[in-house]
């Protein structure tokens, strides 16, 4: 009933990139016109700054020659680990289950029956708005740390080999969260069991691994999220831990096995 | 009417102790830059960051990282279309827009599109919400779904729209799978559940966000936005609409692409008189236009004012497949009569034939002969009449006879008075 080349409504048959372009666009616009993701950002920057504050001062206050637990390098995103890494994972995870607690979702997949379209959308959408605020974020705190260290005389600068990469890595590292956290959603539905799963692939596997005490704490830890993220923002190869290139495999395959699930999830089940 | 949980001195607040907390920050900043020394900062500087900054960074997050429900002042920062004026908070949806509002659907579609269910079942575990259904929705009419609660309307819909994948069978939009339809909103245009929106997301950017889905841009918006009387209320969050404005915003979102097809689940659910005569009017131009359109509800009185067509559903079988107009003359039809002799009556009228119950304490319901039969046989014999009444019986008494049996919950109906209504 309709030549090729035309839809059943008559208009003409939209190009691939334009469809795909559309579902980009239909998630943009939800992620953006809700007020609680801006101020939940900007609140959690403000808090990570003034973290990373106390930190970096309480670091410089340590004498010289004594024994510190991390690098500078490590210690500038010691709250970016939480107050960053932790509210970004639950927005993200709230972009699925959102949709599922209010019934949404149906208006949603009403609009853009191919439901794996609408996934790719929303993880990239969240993945890329993460991937910006990390960056931002994470410069932001390498620069606050170090300009608090250099009276100390244990700043680092950007300008030393490595570590523009180590700061940037770690930007990366909250996009691969807030990937992990729209697959959860996507998987699991409801928002509290999906914050518990996201929260543990973030979070509480490498916690359960420093448990199990050497040498099987490192031996299974750096397959987690944590620890590739802290191997990636160190300079140096970490003793036991995988190599950066491996660790940057690790980072980028939690999401990616997240997203796989969530790529099965949800075309098996009715919405 | 909702007004928005925060006032705007609240906001005020808000706002200067954000622009506190800004300059305390930046003050921060610039003495550690400066002196390169953060034992620099006095004591109380720290003493805000750790007890006032990191705790009620917690707390902010909490409430407001979930959904935004419990969101705070109206949307400043949303970019509003230059036709919307800045509202005052308590607006009406204005009467007048019902008499302009349906001229603005314009276009007819290009083709007729109709609804083919083709023995459509869908199972849930054991129990069976929709049985072989198989049916032909055709364009050009308004299409009433009937069926009790339980029935199985919603899931057919839901079925329709690719939203359950069926057990078996099939339901077609056009003659293909509503999956297989590029950019499906010009298409079918729904409304399953008006309370399905984000709280925290203004209806403009509702509506944004849909049209962005299938190609369109915010001029179409604008367009269902007048065409629903809800331009006003267009920047204030969903979450503060009562049910009717967003049964109107549902509606809007359907009508968004303009499609061949409309599908409503119980669109008059919290509507006020006027809006429910404003959707029977839209309803009706529409189906006038040649779209088909499919509207469900468990109440046939609401149905046979609007619906030229009805298909019943019980326990997610087809009942009745019939025009509106058929399914009221092949309604009940009997005789109410009263007598002072109503048991010799009614002795006579069943040796001629009819069919005779009682009727309250001294009426009698005679079916099998009309009113001026009784008449006539009555005075033949010489019994008084004191009341002759032909009745027949509502939509709603043919509706609950023909669904009674398939009724999912049933309450106890009274024995006597099935008042007809003309």
């Amino acid at each position: 009933m309709t030549a090729p080349g035309i839809t059943d409504t008559g208009r003409p048959r939209p190009s691939l990139p334009a469809l795909a372009l559309d579902v980009v666009a239909f998630e943009w616009t939800k992620l953006r016109s809700v007020r609680s993701n801006r101020l939940t950002i900007l609140i959690s920057a403000m808090v990570t700054l003034g973290l990373t504050t106390v930190i970096a001062e309480s670091f410089a206050s340590v004498p010289a020659g004594r024994h510190l637990p991390f690098s500078p390098l490590v210690a500038s995103f010691l709250g970016f680990a939480e107050y960053t890494v932790l509210p970004v994972t639950v927005l993200s995870v709230l972009v699925f289950t959102s949709e599922y607690a209010s019934g949404l979702i149906r208006t949603t997949f009403a609009a853009v029956p191919r439901r794996r379209a609408v996934l790719a959308a929303k993880a990239g959408v969240t993945g890329l708005a993460a991937l910006i605020v990390g960056e931002l974020l994470a410069f932001a705190c390498f620069l606050l740390t170090q300009a608090i260290l250099s009276g100390r005389n244990r700043g680092l600068s950007l300008a030393q080999p490595g570590v523009p990469g180590a700061v940037a890595a770690v930007g990366l590292a909250l996009a691969a969260c807030a990937v992990v956290g729209v697959a959860a959603g996507a998987v699991i539905r409801h928002t509290a069991g999906a914050i518990a799963a996201a929260i543990s692939v973030v979070y509480l596997l490498a916690a359960l691994c420093l448990l199990l005490g050497s040498p099987w704490d490192i031996r299974l830890g750096r397959f987690t999220m944590p620890f590739a993220a802290y191997q990636l923002a160190s300079l140096h190869q970490q003793a036991g831990l995988l190599s950066p290139a491996l660790s940057l495999l690790v980072l980028l395959g939690w999401p990616a096995l997240a997203l796989l699930a969530a790529g099965i999830a949800v075309t098996r089940r009715d919405a | 009417m909702h007004h928005s949980p925060m006032h705007p001195p609240a906001m005020a607040v808000l706002v200067i102790v954000a622009v506190v907390a800004a300059a305390f920050v930046v003050t921060c900043l610039m003495t550690l830059a400066r002196g390169g020394q953060p034992r620099n900062l006095p004591k109380w500087a720290w003493a805000i960051i750790i007890c006032v900054f990191i705790p009620w960074g917690g707390v902010a997050f909490l409430a407001f990282g979930r959904t935004g429900r419990h969101g705070m002042q109206p949307d400043a920062l949303a970019p509003v279309p230059p036709a919307l004026a800045p509202v005052p908070a308590a607006v009406a949806v204005p009467v007048a827009a019902s008499q302009a509002a349906p001229t603005l659907v314009t276009r007819t579609p290009a083709s007729p599109v109709a609804i083919e269910l083709d023995r459509l079942t869908k199972r849930f575990g054991p129990v069976t919400a929709v049985d072989g259904l198989s049916v032909t929705i055709s364009p050009g009419k308004v299409t009433g779904f009937l069926g009790p609660n339980g029935a199985g309307k919603t899931t057919t819909m839901r079925l329709i729209l690719g939203l359950d994948i069926p057990t078996s069978g099939a339901a077609l939009v056009g003659g293909r799978r509503y999956q297989e339809i590029v950019r499906p909103l010009h298409q079918v245009g729904s409304l399953l559940d008006a309370t399905a929106v984000h709280g925290g997301r203004s209806a403009w950017f509702h509506l944004l966000a849909l049209a962005r889905s299938n190609g369109m841009g915010p001029g179409r918006v604008r367009e269902v936005l007048e065409l629903t009387g809800l331009e006003a209320v267009a920047r204030r969050r969903a979450g503060e609409f009562s049910l009717g404005m967003k049964q109107r915003l549902g509606i809007a979102a359907a009508l968004l692409a303009d499609p061949a097809v409309l599908m409503l689940d119980e669109p008059v659910n919290g509507l006020d008189a006027e809006g429910v005569r404003w959707i029977r009017q839209l309803l009706t131009r529409l189906a006038a236009q040649g779209r088909t359109v499919l509207v469900s509800s468990h109440l046939m009185s609401e149905m046979a004012m609007v619906a030229d067509h009805l298909v019943i559903i019980g326990r997610g079988r087809l009942l009745a497949d019939i025009p509106t107009a058929e399914f009221v003359s092949g309604a009940r039809r009997d005789v109410l009569v009263k007598s002072p002799r109503g048991d010799e009556l009614a002795g006579l009228l069943m040796a001629n034939g009819a069919t005779v119950r009682p009727d309250g304490a001294d009426g009698l319901a005679v079916t099998g002969l009309d009113a001026p039969g009784i008449g006539d046989l009555a005075l033949a014999h010489g019994i008084a009449i004191h009341e002759l009444v032909p009745r027949h019986a509502s939509l709603e008494d043919a509706y609950l006879d023909l669904t009674s049996e398939s009724t999912d919950y049933h309450a106890k109906l009274l024995p006597a008075g099935r008042v007809a209504v003309p």
